[in-house]
This record gives structure tokens, sequence and C-alpha cells, in this order.
């Protein structure tokens, strides 16, 4: 069927399978490649995206939703302006190591910013970033990294700001 | 010889409408898949690859949108996603039982998406809000519309089994309403699963309840997980009904739930332990009223 959608600001138009999910049309017929596939059960956040500003499991999320959306990648974050702030966060805490799941974790720590009251606590952090898995680093530099994110009102107000010009 | 049909010809509708979505319904003689938030439908690959006719019901904003808080209840679209009841400043002020549970459903991106629809629809034992939906007694309304008007049903009349449910001929779920429950009411709901994010239940209690003059006035047990069917442990409530709540009492209850309940042994957890777990959780939950 044919498709059009909005990917990282971007009009798109494809002729896909309507079962195809989101997560294979990004990746194969978009050549966005920082979205990765780790359960395909929409268990492990590694394909995390914002599907009409909300994250979701890009595996979970057929093409024959699609038409009409805006979708965001991690191609998409890479240009907002509060992006750089968060991947020192995550560099400077050691949070990645082989940084498979870092995409999807990115992914959710923008969202989550964006959804909580602030300041956030180490059990609301938890919590948001429940739906995704590490499996080498461990979680205690993630959470260091993004509880230190979520005290900076000024990467806070900048993703609000970036949240209104890029969704 | 090579059929001309392509092998995978599925048709997708996306209906504007409820006008539209019922005509589909009433004038398809096949079989239709519905589509929802898509996050069980994807993943049973068998199901999913079987369907021909996708009718996507997030187009439709009578099931994808609504949300009406009344006097006296709310009425929620079926497909409207779980993360909108959790943030609802009223729902969550009403309905704390409903919000807690919705935020023990696998993570914020399963949330954003799954819906009670969804999770009545798939008619799994382990779906969480069912407990929750029974004790609340949530009023199921029906699709197609006959005369203008859905079918409203209980969910023990609409989920009949693992996988099984009542919807035959393209029926589908369009709404349901949630009574509130009194604002002073006694609540709990705790599953109990491997780890606390995207993990199935193993076992789950909801607890609805009501005291007047330090008698128990109205009380609803539903265990989760444990049974084919979401069904109140009716037995155990009598028991409670009417009575003080006291030590013994909790006691002589959690001795009943483990006599009422016919737990299933599967892949998660074996019938004794869902057995003990539901008495020890029903002893927590009485506990916890007695304390508050």
């Amino acid at each position: 069927m044919e498709i059009e959608f909005k990917v990282n600001g971007e009009n798109v138009k494809i002729d896909v399978s309507p079962k195809k999910r989101l997560l294979d049309i990004l990746r194969e017929d978009l050549n966005l490649t920082g979205t990765k596939e780790g359960c395909g059960k929409g268990e492990c956040g590694a394909c995390t995206v914002l599907f009409n500003g909300e994250r979701v499991n890009s595996c979970l999320v057929p093409a024959l939703q699609l038409p009409g959306s805006s979708v965001v990648t991690v191609e998409g974050l890479r240009r907002w302006k509060s992006y750089p702030a968060i991947e020192r966060a995550y560099v400077e805490h050691g949070a990645v190591q082989c940084g498979f799941c870092m995409t999807g974790f990115a992914m959710s720590t923008v969202a989550l910013l964006k959804e909580q009251t602030f300041p956030l606590s180490r059990e609301e952090i938890k919590w948001g970033l429940g739906g995704n898995l590490c499996r080498c680093t461990g979680y205690s530099k993630i959470l260091d990294a993004v509880e230190e994110i979520s005290h900076r009102d000024d990467i806070l107000e900048q993703v609000h700001e970036d949240w209104q010009h890029e969704i | 010889m090579k059929s001309n049909q392509p092998l995978n010809s599925e048709k997708v509708f996306r209906p504007a409408n409820l006008d539209e979505l019922d005509a589909l319904a009433a004038q398809t003689a096949e079989g239709v898949t519905y589509v929802a938030g898509a996050t069980d439908l994807l993943v049973q690959e068998e199901r999913w690859k079987s369907a021909r006719i996708l009718v996507d019901l997030t187009a439709v904003k009578a099931l994808h949108a609504t949300l009406e808080v009344r006097e006296n209840g709310v009425l929620i679209g079926a497909a409207v996603p779980l993360s909108r009841l959790i943030r609802h400043p009223l729902i969550r002020e009403r309905l704390p039982i409903l919000v807690e549970t919705c935020r023990q459903i696998g993570s914020v991106q399963i949330q954003n998406r799954a819906s009670l629809g969804g999770n009545i629809a798939n008619a799994s034992p382990a779906g969480d809000t069912l407990p929750v939906l029974s004790v609340l007694e949530a009023e199921l309304r029906i699709g197609p519309r006959q005369n203008g008007e859905f079918e409203k049903l209980s969910l023990d009349q609409v989920m009949l089994g693992p996988g099984q449910t009542s919807l035959n001929g393209n029926r589908y779920i369009a709404q349901i309403f949630i009574p509130f429950p009194p604002r002073d009411a006694f609540w709990y709901f705790r599953k109990v699963g491997q780890r606390q994010a995207l993990a199935i239940s193993k076992v789950s209690l909801a607890v609805l309840g009501k005291k007047k003059e330090e008698k128990i006035e109205e009380i609803r047990i539903c265990p989760g997980s444990v049974t084919p069917q979401i069904v109140r442990a009716q037995k155990t409530e009598s028991l409670l009904r009417g009575q003080p709540l006291t030590e013994e009492r909790i006691e002589k209850a959690r001795a009943a739930i483990e006599c009422e309940v016919s737990p299933i042994t599967d892949i998660r957890s074996t019938t004794e332990y869902r057995r003990r777990i539901t008495g020890e959780l029903l002893r927590e939950a009485l506990y916890l009223w007695l304390r508050n």
C-alpha cells in the first residue's frame, strides 16, 4: 500500500506491505539504521522512536497505521539543540559501552524529560526507562546520567522547546 | 500451477468514523482483524500472518480519542492508549486503581499504544486490566450498533477464556464505561511477576471495598492470571460482606480464597504457588485496609 508520512520533519512516500513494521521501513526503505532491532517483541526498547510525539516500539507499529503520522528517529534527534548535552551526560558517566541499546535509551530519555514533572527521583527514572534494556553497561551509570540531566533546568527547557519545533 | 493472486493480498480499511466502521463490520462476510495498539497482535505471529482483512481502529475517533468524564463515571474509547488514562487528572483522582494498574503494564512505550479494548479482546487471563475492570463493574459497549445503540455487556460476557471472546461475526469493543467508586472506597491492585517492567503476571489481585460504620458494606475481589476466565471470588466476598474487618476475619478470608480459586499450572507458575500467593495478596490487601 502507498503510505505518506513524516520522518524527522520530511515528507516520505513509500509503497510497502501494510504489515511491514515501522522498524523495517526505517532501516530498509529509508536507510535510517540508527534505530536497532533487539527482541522484535516490544520488550527491549532498542527500536524506540517517537510516533506522533509519543515514544513507541517501532517493531510493534504496522505500516497500515502510518499514513499521516509523524515519526522522529535518533537521526532526527541528533539535530535537536538539546541533544549534545544529553549525549555528553551519557558519555561523561560512562553509560555507553557497546552502544547498541543507546539510540533507544536516547529516545526514551528525551520522552521522559518531556513527560515528567521535575526533578525526577531515581525511582521515577527507573520507571520511565523500564522499557529499555541494556545488556552490558549496567543501569547505574545510565541512571546517573539521566539523573544529572533531569536536574539541569537549561536542558529541560531546551527539550521542551525542541519538542515544539521537531514533533 | 501458480496462482495469479499475490500470496499476501491483504485488504486494509481505515474507517473515518463509526458509521463507516459499522457498515464495514456488517457488510464483510469474511472475518476481519481489528488493529488497535497492536502490542499483542504483532507478536502473535501465526494470527498476524494469517490476518487478511485489517481494520485500523485507531483511525476511528470514537474509539481512539473518546475520553468523556461524566458525573458518575468515565466513558473510554476502546482503543485509547493507556498513557492517556494514566495522565488524566480526573481519572487519577477517581480511578486510582485503574491508573496504578495501567502504570504496571509493559513499559511507557507499550502504554503509549496499548488499550483497554485490546486487553479485553486479546482475552489473556493474564491481562492486567481485566481483574480491575471486573471489580469496577465496567460496562462494555459492543458494536456494530443495532438501531443506533451499542450492545452493553459485562466483562464476563465478553471474555470467555484464553483467547476466547463472544465477539464473533465482526463485533468489536467500541467503548468502556467505568462507574466511579465512592471517593472513600478502599482499593488494592498488585501483580506478581518475574520483574517489575515488561513481565507477564503470575498472579494478580484487585480489591475494591467500602466500609459503613466499621462494617464492610461492599467488597469486590478478583484474582488475575490464575483461572482461564476472569471471575470474582464471590464466596470470599460474601464471607466478608456485612462483617466487621478484624484480624480473625482476614485469616478466614485468606483461607476461603485459597479454597475458592482453582489456579492453572503453566509456563509462568504452578497451581500451588498461585493458590498460596492469591491468599497472601488478599491478606495483604485486607491488612492494609484494616490499618488505614
